[in-house]
């Protein structure tokens, strides 16, 4: 009876434990390459240009050690220079809470062979300085491993990414024929209502 | 001086016991109706709307009541329309934390000059000009919106639109040409605070109109640009309807009146001097800058802060950020109903202490929300806080208009203006750098408050008192007013609409003067 109960308590609080336990950065290993093809300091424009990434398993490692991959999750990622003053973009060790990496470029099933993918860059990717770094990911979604184009430190290798303006000629013209009707439209009334001040005085 | 008694009405106020107890109308004993007059209201001796009829859109006062809270809420929509979709507009702009915070400022900076110039337009030309322009000239200034390209222009831009939060001072100038002084307390809050509603609305609209226009194909970089084209059809439309359905005066327009010789027209410089010189007006300036300066400044910060404070989805915050700004509905026309309901029992002197309760308990609880851990009593803790701020708003413009006749135009543009500076300062200090967290923020601006609310213990009116001291007995209304102008201006007769509005502002002394009954054979002291 008692060691049931010990069994059960302990079960309890390992589950707690693994629950509360959240995946962080400094506790992945680099078990996977992963090469892209923008060179250090190219500049590729939105909408128009392509990446194309390749990713496999670092073979020094222990073989084994990717029993538990089973999705290849691949990011487009802000390089520390585009984080500066940027909040919204701070790199925190908890996964769940880190901010680098906001684009998804492709979500595939993990194989230990050479893998590639040619992406086109979205219309929505701000300009910005980029990395772009894999993840593994266990059967529950957890991060178990990652790979990066650059180095621990992030600063090699980083490629930037011209935005798209999102402005448009036919905005422009719209917003110049609305302005001008308002002020039209005003001096209009205004002298309307002047001119008959006076008639009826 | 002429002395109160047998003034027409004054003798009765109090006597029978049964006075309605609702704020939205003045009952005929108690400020006599002008019989001779054609409207739809019952209306005084100035022709100012005794009743205030919320669902009616009869002209002048109703239609006038309506225009001015729409024509303001709409320009509140376009100057805190950026606020939600910051997200968004930062990664196309490649802002910063300072280019936001700047831009922030800068939303509320441009209002303090023109804020300061409305209350001289309308003094002057009148509210229904000074607001048809502001709000149609500032409609280009929403388009350009589309336009920017860069943190500058985005700065720029925000700026420029922030100039039409000066509709709120002809929204408020044009409510008390229209509304009798006994209910100017509710009218004023509930114009102002339906207007500043738009800053809690957009936070709603724009995320809406943004995800609307991603639907039918744009990319989210063109979206959030054509979103912006709805504020400023709103800003034309506003305009012509202003134009075209409005009127100064319940009588006519004022160019109309002024040439039939029934408005007298008045010089600025004089106009700006008594405002200027007299003191209550720049306690005032200071008060409002720590209600509704604060509200403004919370208005762009306090999405951001639960974001990051409480983890939560950016849709979430959003609403809570919503909330606080909608929380005007009924907070902004409560504090002026509170004002009017505690004057009717203890005059000016109840006016004044409501005011001072309202704020400091805004800022008493500006300050637990900064401090407060929790998700839920973070929420509980600034709906209290935008309660006690938007209630003070509301209460200060039940006493700004009693402290000038002449100058109202003027005062009531310096508070306005006090109230952007406020905001602007207070962002500056404790929002803009990584110096405070913005939690901390929060609890600095909320002892500020606190400190800066106890200077109304300073403002006396010697016809009705202070918060601590009592009038004086020799005061009156119509000396405190008549003396606004020179021996001059009295003789050639610019002091009468003072007199007749001292006459019906008589009811400022509160439930003290019920006691004297009337002589029988008393005749008025003045006509």
């Amino acid at each position: 009876m008692a060691t049931n109960a010990c069994l059960v308590v302990s079960l309890w609080i390992s589950c707690l434990l693994a629950t509360t336990h959240a995946a962080t950065f400094s506790s992945l290993q680099r078990t996977l390459v992963l090469t892209a093809s923008p060179q250090a300091g190219q500049v590729l424009k939105a909408g128009e240009d392509n990446i194309t990434l390749a990713w496999s398993l670092n073979t020094t490692f222990a073989s084994g050690i990717d029993s538990t991959y089973k999705t290849i999750t691949v990011e487009l990622c802000y390089a520390p220079i585009s984080q500066k003053d940027r909040g919204w973009r701070k790199t925190v060790d908890e996964l769940a809470k880190d901010k680098t990496c906001q684009h998804n470029i492709v979500k595939k099933p993990y194989t230990s062979s050479n893998t590639t993918f040619t992406w086109t860059v979205r219309k929505d990717v701000p300009g910005a300085t980029y990395f772009v770094r894999a993840y593994a990911l266990d059967s529950a979604g957890k991060e178990v491993a990652f790979g990066q184009t650059t180095d621990a430190h992030k600063t090699t290798n980083l490629f930037e990414v011209e935005a798209i303006t999102g402005r448009h000629v036919s905005l422009d013209i719209a917003s110049a024929c609305f302005s001008a009707f308002s002020i039209v439209s005003l001096l209009g009334f205004f002298f309307m209502d002047k001119r008959k001040a006076k008639s009826s005085k | 001086m002429a002395g109160i008694e047998g003034s027409p009405g004054s003798s009765m106020h109090g006597v029978t016991g049964r006075e309605p107890v609702h704020a939205f109308s003045v009952a005929s004993p108690i400020v006599p109706t002008d019989t001779t007059a054609k409207f739809d209201l019952p209306v005084d001796s100035e022709h100012k709307a005794k009743k205030f009829k919320l669902f009616s859109f009869a002209n002048p006062h109703m239609r006038t009541f309506h225009l001015s809270w729409i024509s303001f809420f709409t320009c509140f929509v376009s100057t805190f329309a950026a606020a939600p979709l910051v997200p968004i507009i930062r990664d196309n702009l490649n802002l910063t934390k300072s280019d936001i915070g700047n831009a922030g400022v800068a939303s509320v900076s441009g209002s303090i000059f023109s804020r300061l110039v409305m209350g001289a337009v309308c003094d002057l030309l009148g509210p229904r000009y000074g607001c048809a322009f502001l709000v149609m000239l500032s409609a280009p200034t929403v388009f350009c919106m589309s336009l920017v390209s860069s943190a500058g222009g985005y700065v720029a831009v925000r700026f420029m639109i922030g100039f039409s939060l000066a509709t709120f001072v002809s929204c408020q100038y044009w409510m008390s040409t229209m509304f009798n002084s006994k209910i100017i307390g509710t009218v004023n809050g509930t114009a102002a605070g339906w207007g500043n509603m738009g800053g809690g609305a957009t936070q709603l609209i724009m995320p809406v109109l943004y995800d609307i226009i991603k639907k039918t194909g744009s990319t989210p970089f063109t979206a959030w640009r054509i979103a912006f084209f709805i504020p400023g059809w709103l800003h034309i439309i506003m305009g012509i309807l202003v134009m075209t359905l409005g009127q100064d005066l319940p009588d006519g327009n004022l160019s109309a009146l002024q040439k039939k010789g029934d408005v007298a027209k008045d010089q600025f410089g004089r106009v700006l001097w008594y405002a200027v010189t007299n003191y209550r007006t720049w306690i005032f300036v200071l008060l409002y800058g720590y209600s509704m300066g604060v509200e403004l400044s919370t208005d762009n910060v306090i999405a951001e802060y639960f974001y990051d404070r409480f983890d939560l989805k950016l849709h979430l915050a959003g609403i809570i950020a919503a909330t606080f700004g909608m929380a005007n509905l009924l907070a902004r026309p409560f504090g002026g109903f509170a004002s009017d309901y505690s004057a009717r029992y203890f005059g000016m002197r109840g006016r004044l202490w409501t005011l001072w309760i309202l704020q400091t308990l805004g800022g008493v609880f500006c300050l637990l929300l900064g401090r407060a851990d929790s998700l839920p009593l973070a929420v509980a803790f600034m709906i209290i806080f935008s309660i006690g701020a938007q209630a003070a708003c509301g209460a200060t413009f039940g006493v700004i208009p009693f402290i000038s006749r002449r100058s109202l135009g003027v005062i009531s543009g310096l508070a306005g203006a006090g109230g952007n500076f406020g905001s602007g300062l207070t962002q500056l200090l404790f929002f803009s750098t990584s110096k405070y967290t913005t939690e901390m923020g929060l609890e600095y601006m909320g002892i500020m408050i606190i400190c800066c609310t106890l200077p109304v213990m300073l403002v006396h009116f010697p016809q009705w008192g202070s918060m601590f001291l009592p009038p004086s007995k020799k005061a009156s209304e119509e000396h405190y007013y008549t003396a606004e102008y020179t021996e001059e201006e009295v003789q050639k007769g610019m002091h009468h609409n003072s007199l007749k509005f001292a006459e019906n502002s008589r009811s400022e002394r509160g439930n003290r003067i019920a006691s004297a009954p009337t002589p029988p054979n008393a005749t008025p002291n003045y006509v």
